[in-house]
């Protein structure tokens, strides 16, 4: 037991040495305004999450991320799918696919808030144009890298093609599926914060934007330190749905033979 | 060529998916599995490659048949025409006469890499029910088969584990079970006993005849073991290499029932491997 209580003594020494630093940084005043206490950051924290607008952006934030993320792990699995199992559809959405990858999210929320506005809709494009892509990538490879004896199993045992994909191959993918997803799952966070800071977008982004706007340093820290813990919580839940979908995967078998 | 009876076959259950197939007359002498001048050939023109040349043999009903050849002979393709995953280039293999042209469903393959084979995200029941969903079986009868399949394979009490919280014989057994729930009236195995210890192997070996004499079950076993074939098979199968053709039929003439310790030192048992032995030996 030893053992496992070690890393979050350090942990929690790492933390408070973290708010030590800042504490005496901010008193000795190094960037001015820019830089208010963590005493006043935390209160004034305190002070924020008794608003309810503080909630309802908390709960736009949240929504949208998870909504977008939904979407496009829906829609991401099924394209990669198709694109994984037939030859042309590979070739004919390949190559614009390769060019889209590179292409972040941020550069095309200009366009995007033209046409949409400052909308839930605007974030939503963007955070799903920016989780897509990974996930029709790693569902590709996915269904590529599917044991060809599996295959061969399921043929010579007569299941048809459609039996095959949803019963074999997916679940062959799933392990390439769930490392999209962990991946993804701050990206949506980050990109939807994005949508509101730079876009006005709904949610804390766009919290964050009218603190700063206001010069409120105090409040806008205090955000940034709840974004800081939300993205920790989608990191942490992630995982536990990664390792709960996929208990039967080398890297999360609990019993080797 | 089996001296065994043919009796009416107690698993025969599914429709044939085959009936587009003109029928053909099947006589006594119709033969279970009829392989003739099969040819396989991958790619075309110059870059072309023949596997498998012209094989030409028969396995009929009840039979054990081991085919026996040096590596890369081209077994495994042979068995992918059979279990109708590839198909022949030139002639044909039949099944009662029908042509194969897809999975046939009176049939059932055992791969070697039971790993790769065994979904590793279902238990070994759902394992077993896998292949048999789409046959829209009652639920009780879903039940049943593999219930007893794991029985026949000593396999009861791990029905809930995953396969690879298992040992690999057990994952073979598993491998089997699930050909048997899926009641086929032919059960094709390539290099089933491969990649277990040599204890295990003769347990298998033994469950392979078991199987025989249980569910009277027609059989064909690819290996590369000749003391295996020659133990395990009413004929053997001898292929040449490369492209591989039929060397030779040999009839194995030792009495039933086979034990592991007691064949295996008949003096008949030394005769036929190195009958066996020096055809795959002789220089080609």
């Amino acid at each position: 037991m030893k053992a496992s209580i070690r890393p979050y003594a350090f942990s929690a020494l790492g933390i408070a040495g973290a708010l030590v630093i800042w504490q005496v940084l901010a008193t000795a005043q190094v960037a001015g305004n820019a830089l208010p206490s963590a005493t006043t950051v935390f209160t004034t924290l305190a002070t924020i999450l008794g608003t309810g607008t503080f909630w309802s952006a908390l709960g736009a934030t949240i929504g949208i991320a998870l909504l977008a993320l939904a979407l496009a792990a829906l829609a991401g699995v099924v394209l990669g799918l198709l694109i994984g199992s037939f030859e042309s559809v590979r070739y004919a959405t390949l190559a614009v696919l390769e060019f889209l990858k590179p292409v972040p999210p941020i550069v095309i929320l200009p366009l995007a808030v033209l046409v949409l506005g400052p909308t839930a809709e605007m974030a939503l494009f963007l955070v799903v144009f920016g989780c897509l892509l990974p996930i029709v990538m790693q569902t590709v490879d996915g269904v590529q890298g599917t044991d060809p004896v599996a295959r061969d199993t399921a043929r010579s045992y007569g299941m048809g093609e459609g039996e095959i994909l949803a019963r074999v191959v997916l679940p062959s993918a799933m392990p390439y599926i769930g490392t999209a997803m962990r991946l993804a799952a701050p990206a949506a966070l980050v990109v939807t914060v994005v949508a509101g800071l730079l876009g006005g977008g709904p949610g804390l982004g766009q919290t964050i934007y009218q603190a700063q706007a206001a010069g409120d340093y105090a409040s806008l820290y205090g955000l940034v330190i709840v974004l800081g813990v939300l993205g920790l919580l989608f990191q942490g839940a992630t995982r536990l749905a990664e390792r709960r979908v996929l208990h039967w995967h080398e890297s999360y078998r609990e019993v080797v033979p | 060529m089996s001296a065994r009876p043919a009796p009416p076959l107690p698993l025969r259950n599914r429709k044939s998916t085959m009936a587009q197939q003109p029928e053909t007359r099947i006589s006594a002498t119709t033969p279970r599995l009829d392989v003739a001048h099969l040819a396989k050939t991958y790619g075309s023109g110059e870059k072309s490659h023949t596997v498998i040349e012209d094989l030409t043999f028969t396995v009929d009903a009840g039979e054990v048949v081991c085919i026996v050849g040096p590596s890369g002979v081209g077994k495994t393709t042979l068995l992918k025409c059979l279990a109708g995953l590839h198909p022949a280039s030139s002639g044909r293999a039949a099944i009662d006469g029908r042509t194969i042209s897809g999975p046939p469903p009176e049939m059932a393959l055992v791969f070697q890499d039971y790993n790769r084979s065994l979904m590793p995200w279902l238990t070994v029941r759902k394992n077993l029910v896998l292949p048999l969903r789409h046959l829209k079986l009652p639920a009780a009868e879903l039940k049943e088969r593999c219930d007893s399949a794991l029985a026949a394979v000593g396999l009861s009490h791990a029905d809930n584990q995953y396969p690879w919280q298992l040992s690999g014989g057990m994952q073979q057994r598993v491998a089997i079970a699930r050909a048997l729930a899926y009641r086929p009236e032919i059960l094709i195995m390539d290099e089933p006993f491969a990649s277990v210890d040599a204890q295990t192997r003769f347990d298998l070996e033994d469950l392979c005849l078991k199987i025989r004499k249980d569910f009277n079950m027609t059989i064909l076993v690819v290996t590369h073991d000749i003391d295996e074939a020659v133990y395990l098979a009413d004929r053997v199968v001898v292929l040449g290499s490369r492209p591989a053709r039929v060397l030779k039929v040999v009839d194995v003439d030792l009495p039933a029932p086979r034990d592991q310790i007691t064949t295996r030192s008949l003096p008949d048992f030394a005769r036929q491997r190195t009958e066996v032995l020096s055809l795959i030996k002789r220089p080609a």
